[in-house]
């Protein structure tokens, strides 16, 4: 059993007074340790499909599991904690420095204040991100952002991370740093699945794949890809 | 000339003059199992016939009795022709993928089939991107030349498994398309 399961998964959103199917009968399993991309083009269901597997949104039909756990029950104990969604917008009410942004999920799931900041300042270190600490929200580049949403995730020792079109609008050398810092979190253990909407994106992933008029192709499962991870990834044996 | 080991041997007197048997080496390096010399006397062949046609020459002074490996290095004609054969290449990949999607549409009158074709090479392709290193994530020093080849190999094959991961996601959309009408008008036509 993979640690994420999505199984004949469908989603019907309803877009200029019609509706549309954005997932049709989409199945993807997601090992620990792994590193998933999923290139589509806009209005492809990619972000959709990011949504239903962190539990956000439910599906018409279809189950997503998280290790063994319906999300349709447990979504709401699990996002957040075991479950990281990543995105490069930030609530304002929450601060206006980037530590804010991350030490507040902490303070939020009851991590006493002393805690809560060693763990944000480890988990700025872990993006090389040391220096956003002070900076302004409004101030920080596309590369940036995502960086420090990523800290944010990691601060809460997700076992699964969702992020959505990390590399979108950053720059090529500052893309290529990104796709390392979640290859190297993958190595780590954490699941990563992502989306992007460029596909120079998808290198580094263990197994890649498109969506596009709400199929999903390409390996779902990780039995499926002929093509061993470029490393092992941590705890996994590499298949035969 | 028509032997890529010639033209790869060639590349790599222009990038730094030397003797045969070190570049063998070299080639080893550099081409690991995209091209493959059958010995290493199969350079000092190579060596020959870039010399017979010009495009390489000896060193002066390297092949005397105290300094006994002749070096070569390339002649301007040979930069000239390496730069043209160079060039030649890319339209030559643009012909051969132009022969496969001419191939493949001749299955148009049985999209069913084009379009398992297209999600197996669609697949191929994706699998590909996984072999794609990230840039850093070797460990090269950064002032060897090494570092940028690796980079630019990296950047290349992105940019080219990318396009035709495109072209396959467009080419399935239409075939999908192409079917549904088909199938549309045989409905329409049944009593």
């Amino acid at each position: 059993m993979s640690l994420l399961e999505l199984e004949s998964v469908s989603k019907r959103l309803v877009h200029g007074g019609r509706g549309v199917i954005v997932l049709d009968n989409a199945s993807l399993g997601l090992d620990a340790g792994e590193l998933v991309a999923v290139w589509g083009m806009r209005g492809s269901g990619r972000t959709t499909l990011l949504r239903v597997a962190a539990g956000i949104d439910t599906p018409d039909s279809g189950s997503v599991r998280f290790d063994g756990r319906d999300l349709a029950e447990h979504g709401e104990q699990l996002l957040g904690r075991e479950i990281g969604y990543c995105q490069k917008s930030f609530c304002s009410t929450q601060g206006q420095v980037a530590v804010d942004e991350v030490i507040v999920g902490l303070l939020v799931n009851g991590v006493p204040p002393a805690q809560a900041r060693v763990r944000t300042r480890e988990a700025l270190q872990r993006v090389d991100g040391e220096h956003l600490g002070t900076r302004r929200l409004a101030e920080l580049d596309s590369g940036e952002r995502i960086r420090l949403s990523i800290a944010r995730a990691l601060s809460l020792k997700p076992r699964l991370l969702v992020i959505d079109e990390p590399v979108s609008g950053v720059d090529l050398l500052e893309r290529d740093g990104i796709l390392l810092l979640l290859r190297s979190v993958a190595d780590e253990g954490i699941a990563v699945l992502m989306t992007v909407g460029d596909l120079t994106g998808l290198s580094g992933a263990d197994r890649s794949l498109t969506i596009g008029d709400g199929d999903l192709s390409g390996s779902t499962r990780r039995e499926l890809a002929p093509v061993l991870p470029l490393r092992p990834a941590a705890g996994l044996q590499a298949s035969g | 000339m028509h032997s890529s080991i010639n033209w790869a041997l060639l590349g790599l007197v222009i990038e730094r003059p030397s003797y045969a048997y070190e570049l063998a080496q070299r080639f080893e390096r550099t081409y690991k199992d995209a091209l493959t010399l059958s010995s290493a006397s199969h350079a000092y062949a190579a060596l020959g016939t870039l010399k017979e046609r010009g495009l390489v020459e000896e060193l002066p002074g390297t092949k005397g009795s105290r300094q006994p490996k002749p070096h070569y290095r390339a002649t301007a004609m040979g930069l000239e022709e390496y730069h043209r054969w160079l060039i030649g290449q890319v339209a030559e990949e643009r012909r051969r993928q132009r022969v496969f999607q001419l191939q493949l549409t001749a299955l148009t009158r049985d999209p069913a089939q084009a379009m398992k074709i297209l999600e197996d090479y669609e697949r191929a392709c994706l699998d590909e991107t996984c072999t794609t290193l990230i840039a850093g994530s070797e460990e090269v020093p950064p002032d060897d030349g090494r570092d940028l080849q690796a980079r630019l190999i990296a950047e290349e094959k992105r940019l080219a498994v990318g396009a035709k991961i495109a072209w396959a996601h467009y080419a399935r959309r239409e075939l999908k398309a192409l079917g549904a009408a088909r199938a549309a008008r045989t409905d329409q036509t049944q009593p």
